[in-house]
């Protein structure tokens, strides 16, 4: 066999990397004017070109433009001692998909787009843009939102929302669920938001101001057994536009502690704004229910070294507007404690809400029954970006007959397995 | 030639590799030049906590090569707190996490040519501001 037999039966794949390293090495060459070199020179010149060429897969762009995509994802298992499958189904589920892009338009313009994909209780699956929001960056203590965003009140709401992966828990407090969920609170708000944080002594000052459509509570269809009553109702965020003209307001101002408290956060919230229902016991969709829903609150929250302690606090003092009921108070809240030893990390939460249902807010809605429920879990990281959770679960739900809509005690108890990633 | 090009290859990723493993240990923050920052706002800008110096929008490089220490000398933290951390931050305020450089090279090449630039290296290099 003549060598020139041999260098033609090669792998054309291997000529064509030969090829184009050979190219690519002679161009370095080229490029740099070799007479004036010393080996010292060549050799550096070579070193950066192979950097560049390692380098090339990971880098991110840093032009500050095109689209950055994140998100997260779960699945899970679930089993209750309610013995109802048609409210309380057991088995596997898919939780959400959700995603999160930051479109960047360079140094002050920024967007947060969060579409997401997520399973109802009933099997179905549900589009919705829990974020669509464009702000401009005035500065470190500036930066204003306008768009549809996580209402800003105390911590895990915007802290988390659907980032199961990043939150310790597989579930959320339950009053602070999403809307359709069995929250009680507007987890969503669609209007103008601003925030930022400024150094105050040895910590940080945090604002949040924000105003937008206040919600409205949609009664639900009525069933086959009672086919002329409309069944309790569930908050709308109007995102399309506000159904009573009146803004909803609030606040969450904050204090970030360094040094010997580093990790330590303290705040105060409040939020405000009239309410609507349709809650007239029959099918007539015309308003019956106004309420000025008054809420203030705080929050402390402490994850410094390997704890997690975290605590809200809201209070309630609504105000019946079409009616002659007057004000009621109520008020919810939690508390969670985690410890992390290397990858694992076991947690208790205690959460419990005393909601008068003299309160037309709570009375018509399917969530609004006074509730106290005791959490006890463990989540292992897989890696930094994938989590295995188990929490179980003790809930019990208050008996009360003094408002329109009678609420009859319950209690049960339930398991959850998640396995959550973000990416 | 081809063999003589695959050894020069060879020396200067070897060379490469030297270079950054007798200079491990050491982490020096640099920034352009033209950067007014100090050193106890570091922490705050590699969290985003800190993404304006005036006017000018910081544009924050971490090194591959020397993150591990960097994050334990500097941030006090370990890489899975900094990416939860920035994770959390990305996802609550829309910010985009520091772009990665492989290296040294890479990141003072970045940063001389780059307003607002700030990285940390191995050795401080001439043409930037030494921050730390």
């Amino acid at each position: 066999m003549t060598k020139s037999t041999d260098v033609s039966m090669k792998d054309p794949r291997q000529s064509k990397v030969s090829c184009l390293l050979s190219a690519s090495i002679v161009s370095v060459l080229l490029a740099t004017p070799a007479f004036a070199l010393t080996d010292t020179e060549r050799i550096n010149a070579l070193e950066k070109q192979i950097s560049d060429m390692a380098s090339g897969m990971s880098r991110h762009d840093t032009s500050g433009e095109g689209l950055q995509m994140h998100g997260f994802m779960d699945v899970g298992f679930t089993a209750n001692s309610m013995k109802d499958p048609i409210n309380y189904p057991t088995g596997f589920n898919v939780g959400a998909l959700s995603f999160y892009l930051t479109p960047n338009f360079g140094d002050r313009v920024k967007a947060l787009v969060e579409p997401n994909f997520e399973i109802s209780s009933d099997g179905s699956v549900s589009t919705d843009l829990e974020r669509l929001q464009i702000g401009y960056t005035f500065s470190d203590t500036a930066t204003l939102w306008g768009g549809r965003f996580h209402t800003p009140y105390g911590y895990w709401n915007t802290a988390f929302h659907h980032g199961a992966q990043m939150q310790t828990s597989v579930l959320r407090p339950r009053f602070l669920a999403f809307e359709d969920q069995g929250g009680i609170l507007p987890a969503h708000m669609v209007g103008l938001w601003s925030t930022g944080k400024a150094k105050a002594g040895t910590g940080k000052f945090t604002y949040d101001l924000f105003a937008g459509n206040g919600p409205k509570i949609v009664m639900g269809a009525p069933t086959a057994a009672t086919p002329t009553i409309q069944t309790l109702g569930t908050q709308d965020i109007n995102l399309a536009g506000d159904n009573n003209h009146q803004a909803m307001v609030g606040f969450n101002l904050g204090y970030e502690f360094s040094r010997s408290l580093d990790g330590l956060r303290i705040a105060v919230h409040s939020l405000r704004g009239d309410v609507d229902d349709n809650s007239d016991g029959t099918l007539i969709t015309t308003k019956l229910n106004k309420t000025e829903l008054n809420m203030v609150g705080g929050s402390v929250v402490y994850l410094g070294g390997d704890w997690e302690v975290m605590s809200e606090y809201y209070r309630f003092n609504d105000k019946d507007k079409s009616g002659t009921t007057g004000t009621h108070k109520s008020w919810a809240d939690y508390i969670q404690i985690g410890r992390s030893f290397n990858a694992l990390t076991p947690y208790v939460r205690f959460e419990k809400t005393e909601l008068n249902q003299l309160d037309n807010y709570f009375n018509v809605q399917a969530s609004g029954q006074s509730y106290s429920r005791q959490a006890l879990g463990m989540r292992y990281n897989l890696s930094p970006k994938a989590a295995l959770k188990f929490e179980l679960l003790n809930s019990s739900f208050k008996p009360d007959t003094v408002g329109t809509v009678a609420r009859t005690a319950s209690s049960y108890r339930s398991v959850y397995a998640q396995y959550a990633i973000g990416f | 030639m081809k063999s003589l090009m695959f050894k020069a290859c060879s020396a200067a990723i070897l060379l490469l590799l030297a270079s950054q493993g007798a200079s491990a240990g050491e982490v020096v923050v640099i920034s352009n030049s033209g950067l007014a920052i100090s050193a106890d706002e570091v922490r705050d800008i590699f969290l985003g906590e800190k993404q304006f110096a005036g006017s000018t929008k910081l544009d924050v490089i971490d090194n591959a090569a020397l993150q591990d220490e960097f994050l334990s000398k500097v941030m006090h933290m370990d890489a899975p707190k900094y990416h939860s951390v920035w994770t959390k931050k990305s996802f609550r305020d829309g910010l985009t996490p520091p772009a990665v450089k492989s290296g040294d090279a890479e990141v003072i090449e970045y940063i001389k040519r780059t307003t607002g630039a700030i990285g940390y290296v191995s050795t401080a290099p001439a043409g930037v501001k030494i921050v730390k």
